[in-house]
């Protein structure tokens, strides 16, 4: 029997019995539609989480200042015998962090913890000084104006560069030209010189978003705001540190911490390494796929199962057909390959409604809750293939079935 | 064994024995036959008396117990299944009581069923199906399906679709079984006319002695031996 008879044939009887034939692939439709649909929403965050992470530059190790506790009892007494609340990241943690291996760079900011006032109210919004690298490592780009020459760090001038939306909260909506005009910080009026901006929107340990805060340059900040309030000392507030080879940044992040750890006990710092937040966070979507993947794998099961009970009551109905077939010249291959292409086609046009399925369920849920959903050309051509490994698996014992029917008993079936 | 070159089957010492757990059933006790090409032969015998066992075995559905069974020259007992599909297919032309058509394939397609199974190109298959529709009088009925047609109708594509791929002989079981007297003569006025016209060679079971003056010779079966063979001659 050619292969277009066959699948002329197979066709033919599915589509003759419509409704059983879409009732018989339920369970594949939903199974592939589920699949499509989890791995394309767990894509979407996958690609999302990664590039946020990715977006703090993997080649980076970030530290912070955290404020200790000021309700700590230990903590108050001793600041009660001391006057002196210092914590976070000292200038002496940054030489000695610079002078270990694989370090090329430190860049590091300092909140100013000063008022940023728009008109005579306050804002919520901060401002740091930052080294001459800050915007580079931080992944950052200017998108207008410019970034501090040398001479603005040595000459501690009143310039300051803004994130980008920093503009939209201090201006209104329709200023454009931004650049020349001043902040007020505290006393202290500033000139914008530049806009700048992360694409992903990053987020830093003690900056918050990039995007949202006001940058000067650290001589400048060192002048006029280097003093706190009370006994406070803060040097720093974040190092970004940048290694020289990515394959040493494990060692690296280690000696870093134990360095610190010695030289902070009361752990008043913190410490993220994006390539193992990257790392990490790749394991947990490997294994919620995997997991994903069972679960989906059961479902396709279950429908497996219930397309070949279906198929098996299809071959005993059709016994007489089986034995007219048989009696003029099928022979068992031809009958085996006929409900076998049957079993096949009808798991094939299953994955594929499913895959429609999959893809609406997805644009669906994206619609409704705005998370990013990713379809990868992968998940459909594996849906396709494990459709048919399904139709295959599961149509190969009714098939046999039917090829073993005796011809004679089979005539003579009602 | 000397053959005639005209002899289609030949069966010799035919024995066909049921075991049923510890009981063993003959129902074929040393059955020898000999049909020539262009006869129209008629096996008759009451129920029980082994001629379905015997239409079995000539249809190479079922492999006798002992014995050897000659189509064509060739010995075809215990052959592999592959084998007798293929000698199904090309050596017989089956035709049943109850038609056995797939109820939800044209008229056509019924027709060509066989020549899918020999693997012949869909173009010869359309042409073939249309001239042997054209044979049997229902060229007007090709795209129809068999639920559309009458008893009568069925069995007519029945015999076409079992000529399609110029069998050696046509096996018949009891073709007149579910028709009406009228219809039923019409489809013997059929194999009738397929014999004398094309020299078709035909073998049918039947249990109905109304027929047994249609054929050319008539084997009577009773208790799986050959009691009668009577040759006719007509005038």
């Amino acid at each position: 029997m050619h292969l277009g008879d066959l699948v002329y044939l197979s066709l033919h009887n599915l589509f003759l019995h419509k409704a059983r034939s879409l009732l018989t692939s339920l369970g594949v439709i939903f199974g592939v539609g589920s699949v499509i649909a989890m791995l394309g929403i767990s894509g979407g965050a996958k690609k999302k989480a990664l590039d946020q992470i990715g977006s703090m530059g993997i080649d980076n190790i970030i530290l912070y200042a955290k404020e200790l506790d000021k309700f700590s009892k230990k903590d108050s007494n001793e600041n009660i015998k001391t006057y002196i609340k210092s914590y976070g990241l000292t200038d002496s943690d940054r030489a000695n962090i610079l002078a270990m291996d694989n370090i090329k760079r430190i860049s590091n900011a300092r909140n100013a913890r000063v008022s940023i006032l728009k008109g005579i109210n306050r804002t919520n919004i901060d401002l740091f000084w930052v080294s001459q690298n800050f915007a580079q490592d931080a992944k950052c780009q200017v998108i207008q104006g410019r970034w501090f020459t040398p001479p603005d760090h040595k000459g501690a001038k009143k310039v300051c560069v803004i994130g980008k939306n920093v503009k939209r909260r201090l201006f209104g909506i329709g200023e454009k030209e931004i650049l020349g005009r001043t902040i007020r910080a505290g006393d202290i009026l500033f000139e914008i010189v530049g806009v700048l901006e992360n694409i992903k929107g990053t987020k830093l340990e003690s900056v918050d978003s990039l995007n949202d805060s006001i940058y000067i340059p650290e001589q400048t900040g060192l002048s006029f705001f280097s003093k706190l309030k009370g006994s406070t000392h803060v040097d720093h507030d974040l190092f970004i540190v940048k290694v020289k080879s990515l394959a040493h940044i494990d060692h690296t992040a280690k000696r870093i911490r134990s360095l610190l750890e010695k030289s902070h006990p009361k752990k008043d710092w913190g410490i993220t390494v994006p390539i193992q937040l990257l790392k990490q966070a790749e394991a947990t979507q490997n294994l919620f796929t995997l997991v994903m993947g069972s679960i989906a794998g059961i479902s396709l099961l279950v429908g497996g199962i219930g397309i070949m009970n279906i198929m098996l009551a299809n071959v005993y109905e059709r016994r007489k057909e089986i034995g007219t077939r048989r009696a003029i010249g099928a022979q068992k291959k031809d009958i085996l390959l006929q409900f076998l292409v049957e079993t096949v086609l009808l798991t094939m046009i299953g994955g594929g409604l499913g895959i429609g399925l999959g893809i609406g369920l997805t644009a669906l849920i994206t619609h409704l809750s705005e998370m990013p959903a990713v379809i990868s050309p992968w998940s459909i051509i594996g849906s396709i293939a494990v459709s048919t490994i399904v139709g295959i698996v599961f149509g190969t014992y009714p098939a046999w079935q039917a090829a073993n029917q005796n011809p004679i008993e089979a005539l003579k079936a009602e | 064994m000397e053959r005639n070159s005209k002899e289609i089957i030949r069966l010799v010492q035919i024995e066909k024995i049921y075991r049923l757990k510890t009981l063993e059933v003959p129902v074929l006790c040393g059955v020898n036959l000999s049909i020539q090409k262009g006869e129209f032969v008629g096996i008759m015998g009451t129920s029980g008396s082994g001629k379905s066992t015997l239409l079995n075995i000539l249809g190479l559905l079922d492999n006798p117990t002992k014995g050897d069974y000659f189509l064509d020259g060739e010995k075809v007992v215990h052959l592999s299944d592959k084998h007798l599909a293929q000698l199904r297919n090309q050596k017989i032309g089956y035709i049943f009581q109850s038609f056995h058509l797939s109820p939800h394939l044209s008229v056509e397609k019924n027709i060509e069923v066989p020549m899918v199974y020999a693997r012949t190109s869909p173009k010869i298959r359309k042409q073939k199906a249309r001239e042997l529709a054209d044979r049997v009088k229902l060229s007007h009925r090709l795209g129809h399906r068999p639920t559309e047609l009458s008893g009568g109708e069925c069995q007519r594509i029945a015999i076409a679709r079992a000529l399609i791929n110029h069998p050696s002989y046509l096996l018949a079981d009891e073709p007149t079984g579910n028709l009406d007297e009228k219809t039923g003569t019409a489809i013997i006025q059929l194999f009738r006319e397929l014999h004398q016209e094309h020299r078709v060679t035909i073998v049918m079971v039947t249990h109905n002695p109304e027929l047994e003056s249609e054929f050319d010779r008539v084997i009577h079966l009773r208790d799986g031996q050959v009691v009668e063979n009577i040759v006719k001659t007509r005038l």
